[in-house]
């Protein structure tokens, strides 16, 4: 038993020492810092600019606030591409980023899929339909979508109403998913979820009393890899990924 | 599909479970023989990320690893660079919180051993780290195994404390459970129920495995 012991433990530690040094290839490539609303454009973006400079781009999506404070401890992002302008022009003030730009605008909508939900006015309606119990939101604090949705439910006096029903995502991405699994009947999420294949098989209503959201992206100081990044960046602005950003209602 | 998480969880379980055992044997063996005023107050410190949640624990190693912090602060002197982010930081992490995961099997091991043995050791005149090495490892090693197999199971699913210390970066700090609970928030159900499946033979197999060395 000792014996077959040894022999399992030491070769499977041989292995790893051998198969991977410390420092993995995976360090080679752009680590980019994303807001968890611009996941799906982002994907087919990266895949756009590998295919054109076979540089990798790895992504973290998180909220903005969660990605910031990791930013702020130092963690090893090349790029930030953030849910607002806020936390990039700090970035930016406290000498840790390059100078911001906004890569893209989105709009929050409200997002179902239940026949009560559907076929109704404006959101406010959907909103107030009878049998809705539960409404997921972003958490305020750290997810830009979601404090624009808490915003605009106390301008029109619905925040009252709805608070004890209200469930807290950590990012926008799992409010969405919250409603599409049936775990809340509505979520207030980005109008890029409800483009993806998934999100049409529900309905959506723009939340227009909510201003566009406008996201800005930064570069980071400490990136080793200041090249790649300042390309990848400007590849966010290129006719191809201005046309992705366009399918998942970004402008 | 990406396999990355995979191997870093294995790397992570590896490593820890390694660290682990050299640094939890020696500490064992001072918790049961050693006469020293305050045991009782340092073995309940070792014993404490048991009882605190992992969000806790996330938090202090957040602030003690991170720059201002004063580990954070030692490692950049030496190694250069932060700990929080990175590999050797979830490493650290990991290792805190199964500390007490694997120093309390081992010394109930060493209680279960004849105190004449070691007595006889003594009188043979074996000094007490002879005694350690010669007498204490060689007769609790099913013991030391099965606290290593368990600490590893532990690693490998670790998840709250990494998350809080070492976010989800590919490659570098998103070990297994991570992906797969960003998976489900993403709704890529097939890549959630295969980092899954990675996991149930594994676990079951060790689990086999700890049972055996435990049955004397």
């Amino acid at each position: 038993m000792k014996r077959i012991l040894s022999k399992v433990f030491g070769s499977i530690l041989v292995a790893l020492f051998l198969s991977c040094p410390w420092s993995s290839d995976a360090s080679e490539d752009l680590k980019a810092a994303v807001a968890a609303n611009f996941m799906a454009p982002f994907k087919e973006i990266t895949a756009a600019f590998e295919a054109e400079t076979k540089v990798k781009v790895e992504a973290t999506f998180s909220s903005t606030g969660n990605l910031y404070a990791q930013i702020i401890n130092g963690a090893p992002y090349d790029v930030f591409l953030a849910a607002d302008e806020e936390r990039p022009k700090i970035l930016f003030r406290k000498g840790l980023s390059g100078e911001p730009f906004v890569y893209a605008t989105g709009r929050v909508v409200l997002w179902g899929m239940g026949k009560n939900v559907c076929g109704r006015a404006n959101w406010k309606d959907a909103l107030s339909a009878e049998d809705i119990r539960k409404v997921a939101l972003a958490n305020p604090e750290t997810a830009p979508y979601g404090a624009a949705a808490q915003q605009v439910l106390k301008q029109v006096d619905l925040w009252r109403k709805l608070e004890g029903r209200v469930v807290t995502a950590q990012t926008v991405g799992q409010a969405f998913q919250y409603a599409l699994t049936g775990g809340v009947d509505v979520s207030f999420c980005a109008l890029s979820s409800a483009l993806t294949p998934q999100g049409k098989k529900g309905c959506y209503y723009v939340v227009e009393e909510a201003p566009p959201i406008r996201q800005a992206a930064c570069l980071l100081k400490h990136s080793a890899r200041q090249k790649e990044a300042q390309d990848f960046l400007r590849f966010l602005s290129s006719p191809k990924a201005e046309t992705i950003k366009k399918t998942y209602g970004y402008h | 599909m990406d396999l990355l998480p995979l191997y870093v969880s294995a790397k992570l379980a590896v490593i820890t479970t390694s660290l682990l055992i050299l640094i939890s044997a020696p500490l064992a063996y001072l918790l049961v023989y050693g006469k020293w005023p305050g045991k009782f107050l340092f073995e309940a410190l070792v014993n404490l990320p048991i009882a605190l949640p992992p969000t806790v624990i996330g938090f202090y190693l957040l602030y003690l690893l991170g720059p201002q912090g004063y580990v954070g602060a030692i490692w950049r002197e030496v190694f250069g660079g932060t700990l929080l982010f990175t590999f050797s930081g979830i490493v650290i992490a990991t290792a805190v919180y199964n500390l007490p995961f694997s120093v309390q099997p081992i010394k109930a091991t060493f209680e279960k051993i004849d105190p004449r043995l070691r007595e006889n050791a003594y009188v043979l005149g074996l000094s007490p780290v002879a005694t350690f090495f010669r007498v204490m490892i060689p007769n609790s090693i099913n013991g030391i195994a099965a606290a290593a197999i368990l600490v590893f199971l532990h690693s490998l699913g670790a998840f709250g404390v990494v998350l809080m210390v070492g976010g989800s970066i590919s490659g570098e700090t998103r070990v297994a459970s991570i992906a797969i609970y960003e998976a489900v928030e993403t709704m890529n159900y097939s890549e959630a129920w295969l980092l899954s499946l990675a996991f149930l033979p594994v676990s079951y197999f060790l689990l086999l495995l700890v049972n055996r060395l435990t049955r004397h």
